[in-house]
Order: structure tokens, then C-alpha cells, then sequence
């Protein structure tokens, strides 16, 4: 029995392995489960998205050196009750590839993150909030390139309830004795 | 009669592994475009496309001449390296019968396509690229190279960067196939 289960095992892994399509035949990017971002009524706060770019290929930075070159940019919809602030991007790595050894390409590849400022308003009702975007890239290896593509991107926002303002004593009125 | 459990999980560990490399080859196959049986071999897919210089191109046109059909982009790294070797190889055998076209499957618009062209010196057509056009020869990267013979038959094709030389045989193959312009005329 004990046997049969781990053939079975082995069956659907190797299946599902088959299944990754992780590099230009699917996404050449991919977005680790961001954290869920707990802020408060009122307070702006930052989320890193983490993004991983598959092994063997490399995307433009956000600042690439050629304006003929497509740059990674993330685009997140603000919601009614949540303002979506600054998006902070890494630097690219400056690397050479064996198309063009002479000319450097300003890239990410590997693992990056990008930080993204949230704001929620103080009129936000308490509870947990989706945040759509896409993350806008294009991918390349050592001997070709791929249209660009859209990765879709998500996060949750849990807002907490703001604590109460501190209560002021009234002002006293001097008294003259 | 008694099964060794040994050689059953061997048996099994052999079909996963048979069953990965299938699946992994089919997608491959697909996505590198597994109409090679439906296109190699035969007459290429014919298509009108605008010139940089706004007048159409069609591609039956050019039926006597062999033809060297590239996808590229503007942002595509690996087709400016083969740019400055089409150039070379248009002046070398252009007066033999050949030409080659340039199709930019690109979002940039004309203009930058153009400034992207005559930065590079390039003295062949550039057409602007359509999907329409993209789908039927299943270009998924860039560059993709195609051979046409002097009959229009697609000869072969090259995905992504090739060495010069490669370049070299199929546009020789392509132009020793089918019927020249003189013969015709």
C-alpha cells in the first residue's frame, strides 16, 4: 500500500512539475504571495511586492539605458477608500549579455522588490481590501527577446481602526484670587 | 503471485520521468511553433504590409527573388546584432536575386521604428508589423528568421540570435531553389 501511494506521489509530482510554466513559454516573471499590509485609518504604509525573474532571462529595469527599451513598470488601481502612493523601483544591475558584449543593459534578474505606498484614507471602513495592478514587463535571454507581457499582480490590505484622538482637558480659565 | 514492491516504484519512478519529458517536449513544440510541418516545406503565407515610406509591400510580389523575412523589434537586443550582417549581406547578394524584408513586431510607433532603422543603417524594406501577420508564421520571439526560394517556399527558419554563417547557407540554399526573375521574364 505503502508502495503504491508513493508511485502515486512520484505520478502527480512529476505531472505537476511539467505543469510550472515558469520562463517565456509562460510568464518569464513571477510574484511571491505578498504579505498582507496591515494599516491603520489615516496612516500611510509601505508594502514590498517581491517579483522573480525566471533563471536564464533578464526584464529592463524601470530605468533602462536605450529609449528604444520596454522599462518594467508597475501600475496599481487605487481603490475609492485607499490612495496608492509612490512606487519605489530598485536599481537595475548593469550586465552585458553575449548578444552585445560591448553595450551594458541596465536589468533586473533574480529576485527583486518594489515598494509601494499605501495610504488609506481616514473615512475607510475597517476590514481586509484587495489591490489590483499589473506589473508591466519585457523579457529577454542570451539569444532572443519576448514580446512584452502583463503579469497580473495582487495584495491584501487589512485596515485597523485608528486609535481614539487622546482626550484634552478643557483649557481652565485663570482665576484671580 | 507476489509483486516486488521495489520494481513497481521503479516502474513508476520511470513512467513520472517519461511523463515529464512529454509534456515539457510537447509545450516546447508548441511554443516554438509546431506548424515547422505546417509552414517548412511549404509556400510561405502571403501578406500586404505598409513600408516605413507608407506604400504597401506584398509579399507574392517578390516571387523570383529569394527572400530572407525578419521579425525584429526596436527593443530587441539580439536583432541589432544580425542588423549590421543583413545590411552587408543585402549589398553582397542583392544583385543575385535577393532581398530581405524586415518586419518590426513592435508597439513603437512608425517614427521611432524609422528613427530605429536609420540608426542603423538599414537598406532593405521595413514593414510595420501586424499580429494578424506574426500569428500565421507563429513568431513568439524575436528574432525569427524565415528562408523563402524564388518560389516563395519557405525553406527554413531560424529562432532567436544565429551565427552569421548560418545566415549565409540558407540564403545560398534559398536562392540556388526555384525560379529566378530572368528565367520568368
Amino acid at each position: 500500500m505503502k508502495v503504491f501511494l508513493a508511485s502515486a506521489l512520484l505520478l502527480f509530482s512529476a505531472w505537476a512539475w511539467a505543469q510550472d510554466d515558469f520562463g517565456p513559454q509562460g510568464p518569464a516573471v513571477k510574484m511571491a504571495t505578498a504579505p498582507v499590509l496591515t494599516a491603520v485609518q489615516g496612516k500611510p504604509d509601505t508594502i514590498s511586492l517581491q517579483f522573480r525573474v525566471a533563471s536564464g532571462y533578464h526584464i529592463n529595469s524601470n530605468q533602462p539605458k536605450s529609449e528604444f527599451l520596454i522599462p518594467t513598470v508597475l501600475k496599481v488601481e487605487a481603490t475609492t477608500d485607499i490612495v496608492i502612493g509612490k512606487t519605489t523601483y530598485p536599481e537595475g544591475q548593469d550586465m552585458s549579455f553575449a548578444f552585445a558584449p560591448d553595450e551594458k543593459l541596465n536589468v533586473y534578474t533574480g529576485d527583486f522588490i518594489i515598494d509601494v505606498l499605501v495610504r488609506p484614507l481616514h473615512s475607510v471602513q475597517p476590514g481586509k481590501y484587495v489591490v489590483r495592478g499589473t506589473l508591466k514587463y519585457q523579457a529577454c535571454d542570451n539569444a532572443a527577446c519576448y514580446p512584452p507581457k502583463q503579469l497580473p499582480v495582487s495584495f491584501d490590505v487589512k485596515i485597523a481602526k485608528a486609535p481614539p484622538a487622546p482626550v484634552q482637558n478643557p483649557a481652565q480659565s485663570p482665576h484671580a484670587h | 503471485m507476489k509483486r516486488n514492491p521495489l520494481i513497481l516504484f521503479f516502474i513508476a519512478a520511470v513512467v513520472a520521468a517519461m511523463l515529464f519529458a512529454g509534456i515539457r517536449i510537447a509545450r516546447n513544440n508548441r511554443a516554438n511553433g509546431s506548424a515547422k510541418g505546417q509552414l517548412i516545406g511549404n509556400v510561405a503565407p502571403n501578406f500586404v504590409l505598409q513600408t516605413l515610406d507608407g506604400k504597401n509591400l506584398k509579399l507574392s510580389d517578390l516571387r523570383g527573388k529569394a527572400v530572407l523575412l525578419n521579425f525584429w523589434a526596436t527593443y530587441c537586443g539580439p536583432c541589432k546584432i544580425e542588423m549590421p550582417w543583413f545590411v552587408e549581406l543585402q549589398k553582397e547578394y542583392g544583385p543575385q536575386g535577393f532581398q530581405i524584408v524586415g518586419v518590426a513586431n513592435d508597439d513603437a510607433s512608425a517614427e521611432d521604428i524609422a528613427k530605429f532603422a536609420k540608426e542603423m543603417g538599414i537598406n532593405y524594406p521595413i514593414l510595420i508589423g501586424k499580429d494578424s501577420v506574426s500569428d500565421r508564421y507563429n513568431v513568439s520571439v524575436l528574432p525569427t528568421t524565415f528562408f523563402l526560394d524564388r518560389d516563395g517556399k519557405l525553406i527554413a527558419r531560424e529562432f532567436g540570435l544565429v551565427s552569421r554563417s548560418v545566415f549565409v547557407d540558407h540564403i545560398k540554399k534559398a536562392m540556388s531553389q526555384g525560379q529566378a526573375v530572368q528565367a520568368q521574364k
